[in-house]
């Protein structure tokens, strides 16, 4: 597929003209977090490019917190998000898979997921947290977006990505060929920003993360895994994972009226497998802790052949009582079998 | 599957009959408005509009396309709700979802049955399945167990219907309850009292299991003990469900999915997973 550049000014007014068409959304800076926000005409020369992955994951685009399921939705706008980064849509990867690949296709998300244009970010200044290099994810998209952003001086540099990608941009005149000297340049801030990860994470070690775990099942490790004591199960790394797919559904019509909610759920929360006799496969919170390490990187590869974590590291920041789960997976992984 | 299908949408059946099977268990019987088809082992999700929705294994016979029934105790909001159904009620079943007991490698072999309490449920539909081709197995022993004589459902069946069968096809019943009154004239003891003294040839066997998690289990260790291998022990398998088709995650055995790689587990599959007695 083409890779284009494109002037700073000539962007903005592209996307004004987009703007005409449909809703945009787009991170925006607020106390130093980027948050998506709805584009207007007004703000449109606010928006954030190329700095870091959002406070929310794009997942919420697909996968709202609470949904009808019954009776099904009615059809979607087509919405464009741009800024999603390289973690996050490998999240989508998952969800697809999960949501859409499957023997059994949940509508609701098919119909988002159709209805999405995504316009993915380079990352350029990753936070301390961010491990995607842990997982051969480098903080560039190379796949699942429609176009691709890196910025570059005073311009961008359009990777696209499909065909709606390449009906996005179509023969608009403002889009130059890329010179080689350009992509090289880009390839270099690129190269740089994957090294500033690595070493970020030099002292964690994820090496055959999957293998590893597995080997692990059922050993003393899990009967009191680090740093559990200061997990009070409150479920921000569930609903801040780009991944983390668990939801409950609940029958909340009138009597009679056949109507079904989806909501997330979380997998630390007591209830989680709770049966109506009161018995659960983890009544304990070491037990719920472990379990969450457990379904990202080894369950969900067996269910679905990809590792459950893109190395966002949402469930760093987000976690109130300060969990690094770089150091748990690193003192897990210590343990001889 | 139709990829536009809606995964959720149930289909309406209408409340025929509610039979009261003991003072804990009901069977509701369903006429759904088009026909739903299961095999025995599967498992249906039922929805009381408004109220909720829990998952059941139908206990009617997977040949029956003009009913269906489910038996359920009652334990929590929607299974209180289930029993309050009257007839002419509206409910909704989507599914069936899961694995089924896998009868095309039980034809030809003896077939062991265990049941116990409201497990005799998804162990009926198996039976009745069995029975419908009986010519194609050596064998049937169907071992009980309830709580007290009162405890027991299906009873009219059970001590009727089903035991005349013996005369026409093989077939033999081992039936017993932890504790026994005066009229009882069955074994006593919890259900693997039944597996003393079994007559089969058990390399040739198969054996499936329903029951509560501690029946399950003691039953397994005495199946294994007896002969059995892990392979020929099949137990059907109780979590926590919603979506029922492998997406919601609520019903993972470490990384087998109950409501899509169950619920019919051999114990080889899911001995080696963590907490599987609950």
């Amino acid at each position: 597929m083409k890779t284009l550049f494109i002037r700073k000014k000539d962007w903005v007014n592209f996307l004004k003209g987009k703007l005409q068409k449909g809703r945009i959304y787009a991170p925006f800076e607020f106390e130093d977090k980027l948050f998506y926000s709805s584009v207007s005409q007004e703000n449109l020369e606010e928006i954030v490019y190329n700095k870091v992955r959002p406070v929310e994951p794009i997942k919420i685009f697909l996968y709202p917190f609470k949904e009808r399921v019954v009776p099904e939705i009615d059809e979607v706008e087509e919405i464009i998000v741009m800024g999603a980064t390289s973690c996050d849509v490998r999240g989508i990867e998952i969800l697809d898979k999960v949501f859409m690949e499957g023997d059994y296709v949940d509508l609701n998300y098919k119909k988002r997921r159709e209805k999405l244009f995504i316009i993915s970010f380079d990352c350029q200044q990753p936070y301390p947290t961010c491990l995607c290099e842990k997982f051969g994810i480098h903080p560039y998209p190379e796949k699942n977006f429609d176009i691709n952003i890196s910025k570059l001086g005073e311009g961008f540099i359009v990777e696209i990505g499909s065909e709606k990608g390449e009906e996005f941009v179509g023969n608009d005149q403002r889009f130059f060929e890329v010179t080689e000297e350009q992509k090289k340049k880009r390839d270099v801030l690129r190269k740089e920003v994957s090294k500033k990860v690595q070493e970020n994470n030099k002292e964690f070690d994820f090496e055959n993360i999957n293998e590893r775990m597995k080997e692990l099942y059922e050993t003393e490790i899990w009967r009191k895994p680090p740093e559990v004591e200061n997990c009070v199960a409150c479920g921000s790394c569930t609903a801040n994972c780009p991944t983390c797919v668990c939801f409950l559904l609940e029958d909340t019509g009138a009597e009679n009226l056949f109507k079904k909610m989806k909501v997330w759920d979380s997998c630390l929360y007591p209830g989680y497998a709770k049966m109506a006799s009161g018995a659960t496969p983890r009544p304990t919170l070491y037990e719920r802790y472990g379990n969450r390490f457990l379904c990202k990187y080894s369950y969900m590869v067996s269910n679905f052949g990809i590792l459950g974590c893109t190395g966002c590291g949402r469930c760093i920041t987000g976690c109130i009582g300060k969990i690094d789960k770089r150091k748990v997976i690193t003192e897990v992984l210590k343990q001889k079998v | 599957m139709g990829e536009n299908k809606n995964i959720y949408e149930p289909v309406k059946c209408e409340v025929l009959e509610v039979i009261e099977e003991s003072p804990t268990i009901k069977t509701v019987v369903l006429k759904p408005e088009k026909v739903f088809t299961f095999l025995a082992g599967q498992f249906a999700s039922l929805t009381v509009p408004g109220v909720g929705e829990a998952p059941f294994t139908p206990s009617s016979s997977p040949f029956d396309k003009e009913k269906l029934e489910f038996t359920v105790m009652k334990v929590g909001k929607v299974t209180e709700k289930i029993h309050q159904l009257k007839k002419g009620d509206i409910v909704g079943v989507r599914g069936p979802y899961g694995r089924p007991y896998p009868l095309d490698m039980f034809k030809g072999k003896e077939i062991l049955l265990v049941g116990g309490g409201v497990g005799l449920a998804p162990i009926r539909a198996l039976f009745l399945a069995l029975v419908e081709t009986a010519k194609d197995y050596k064998k049937i022993v169907f071992c009980c167990g309830a709580k007290t004589p009162q405890d027991y459902i299906y009873k009219n069946q059970l001590f009727g219907d089903w035991q005349k069968l013996c005369d026409k096809i093989p077939l033999s019943f081992r039936i017993t309850v932890d504790k026994k009154d005066k009229n009882w004239k069955y074994m006593e003891g919890v259900v693997t009292v039944t597996l003393d003294n079994l007559d089969m040839d058990i390399k040739n066997s198969f054996v499936a299991v329903c029951g509560p998690p501690i029946m399950m289990k003691f039953t397994t260790l005495k199946l294994l003990e007896i002969g059995f291998t892990p392979e020929q022990i099949y137990l059907s398998m109780e979590r926590k469900m919603y979506c029922g088709v492998g997406h919601c995650r609520h019903c993972l055995i470490g990384d087998l999915f109950v409501c899509k790689d169950g619920p019919v587990f051999t114990y080889a599959e899911i001995k080696d997973k963590p907490n599987i007695w609950v």
